[in-house]
């Protein structure tokens, strides 16, 4: 088969970055005089789950992805900030272009699930769909395996 | 689909003469040269330059003057060329087959082996490449296999003329291709217009693609479909998110404040440092990762945070995340992260 671009690129930092951005997160939600209330838990839960979405983006993909870039503009939106990307090198016009292309009804069935569950998807083709998932997925057990050893470092001993 | 017509000898001079005609348009005179590159007959003489025995009925001169060009690459064809017209000769018999069904002037069928006849292949090559093995006049001496061509204009996509006729085993595919364009070979018994192989190379480097999730999903080995394959990823993709969730809840369940037990975790992995390695080895596994891991952060966590920050000297190590930033977290923090 051998397609032209078969080394795909999803490589993940390590997992000392995707720390130090929960971390970082983290202690700025600390900040928050709110935060600390012992009631809300369900807003802290909220609140510690998209820290640790945002900060998975920040640390894994930064504005290089797709999903990533989604995830920040969408958390922004929510906290009605604005945030500026920097210009991407490729183009991304030219996925205006091949929407129509990606149209296959024996795939686009499956492949929507997939578009709701990856930020993102709905603007991709679904090859690029296809990369973006193995790299938000790589990203996503990266940032399990982070929470869990929080979790298990803070534990109550 | 690609029609072989025989020529007998009374009408060779029909050949002959489309051969010579001087006005043949480039896409004729591709078909021509296709033929050298298919002929297949045994009992042709292989050392031969060109097709046609000096006997033959046929304008030696003027045919040799396209096997230099034939062998070596073939002029760029745009548009649909559905077919193409194959030379044959045999000793005192030539046969002309012309692929164009438009074109179609004689409705014979041909008699040869040609199992390939009506088999296409289709192929893409990156430009500059040779991904294709060159059918050149050195190589007649290998049985050829008759192979019927598309040759239009696309995108990009590896070799695949191995993928060919299967029925002769004797078959050596070659073709000398070695343009600026992308040339497309369609396969048995597909169309062969450009949005169809287009899809086709779309589709190829999805499951491409889904090869590559494949790996990364854990335990997915067996499962061979593609829509098994997605429903697997999805369901990955769901725990994954749902595994964030759970964690974050008990987060937020485990520390109320977050600031307490960071910091104890902090202070205690900056002062024993060093210390670590040494218990590091007696842990368990299980402890070795709590405890390792922020051994590493602590490593980098300085090193790059340090450069951002002006001074880490509080006792509350934290507070070296916070410096500086101020309550737009995203803009700046956007920013300063990607200039560490």
């Amino acid at each position: 088969m051998a397609s032209a671009d078969k080394p795909i690129n999803t490589d993940v930092p390590e997992k000392d970055v995707f720390t130090l951005h929960f971390l970082q997160s983290l202690s700025n939600l600390r900040r928050q005089n709110t935060f600390n209330s012992p009631e809300k838990t369900n807003d802290r839960v909220k609140k510690i789950k998209k820290a640790a979405y945002v900060s998975m983006a920040r640390a894994a993909g930064g504005t290089n992805r797709l999903w990533s870039r989604a995830l920040l503009r969408r958390a922004a939106k929510e906290n009605s900030k604005v945030v500026r990307f920097p210009r991407r090198k490729k183009r991304v016009t030219c996925l205006r272009r091949r929407r129509s292309n990606r149209r296959d009804p024996v795939e686009e069935e499956e492949a929507e699930r997939l578009r709701n569950l990856v930020p993102g998807g709905g603007g991709m083709e679904t090859s690029k769909l296809m990369e973006e998932t193995a790299h938000y997925i790589k990203c996503l057990s990266m940032q399990v395996k982070v929470m869990q050893c929080l979790v298990d470092g803070l534990a109550p001993k | 689909m690609m029609m072989t017509m025989m020529m007998n000898g009374g009408e060779a001079t029909e050949a002959e003469l489309f051969l010579n005609c001087d006005d043949m348009s480039v896409l004729e005179r591709q078909r021509v040269q296709l033929n050298y590159h298919q002929y297949h007959h045994p009992g042709f003489e292989p050392t031969l330059p060109c097709f046609f025995p000096n006997s033959s009925k046929m304008n030696v001169g003027e045919v040799d003057s396209f096997l230099p060009s034939a062998g070596l690459d073939l002029p760029e064809i745009y548009g649909e060329l559905h077919g193409d017209a194959r030379i044959s000769v045999s000793p005192g018999n030539i046969t002309t087959e012309f692929g164009n069904s438009k074109k179609r002037k004689f409705g014979c069928v041909d008699t040869e082996t040609k199992v390939c006849n009506e088999k296409k292949k289709m192929m893409m090559m990156m430009d500059r490449e040779v991904a294709v093995e060159e059918e050149e006049e050195e190589e007649k001496s290998k049985v050829t296999e008759q192979s019927t061509r598309s040759i239009m204009k696309t995108k990009n996509k590896a070799k695949k003329e191995q993928n060919s006729c299967s029925n002769d085993s004797s078959k050596v595919t070659k073709d000398s291709q070695r343009t600026d364009y992308i040339h497309v070979r369609a396969r048995r018994g597909q169309a062969t217009d450009s949005h169809s192989i287009a899809e086709r190379a779309r589709r190829e480097k999805i499951s491409g693609r889904m090869k590559f999730l494949q790996d990364l999903v854990p335990g997915c080995e067996k499962i061979t479909g593609k829509a098994g394959m997605l429903d697997e990823i999805i369901n990955y993709v769901q725990s994954l998110q749902r595994q964030v969730e759970f964690l974050s809840m008990k987060l937020a369940t485990v520390s109320p404040r977050l600031d307490f037990n960071i910091d104890d975790i902090f202070s205690k992995e900056v002062v024993s440092a060093p210390m670590m390695n040494l218990p590091n080895t007696v842990m368990p596994p299980h402890m070795m990762v709590n405890s390792g891991y922020p051994h590493d952060m602590v490593n980098s966590g300085y090193v790059h945070f340090n450069p951002m920050q002006q001074v880490v000297t509080s006792s509350d190590p934290l507070s070296c995340f916070n410096n500086g930033q101020s309550a737009t977290m995203w803009d700046s923090d956007v920013q300063n992260l990607y200039t560490v």
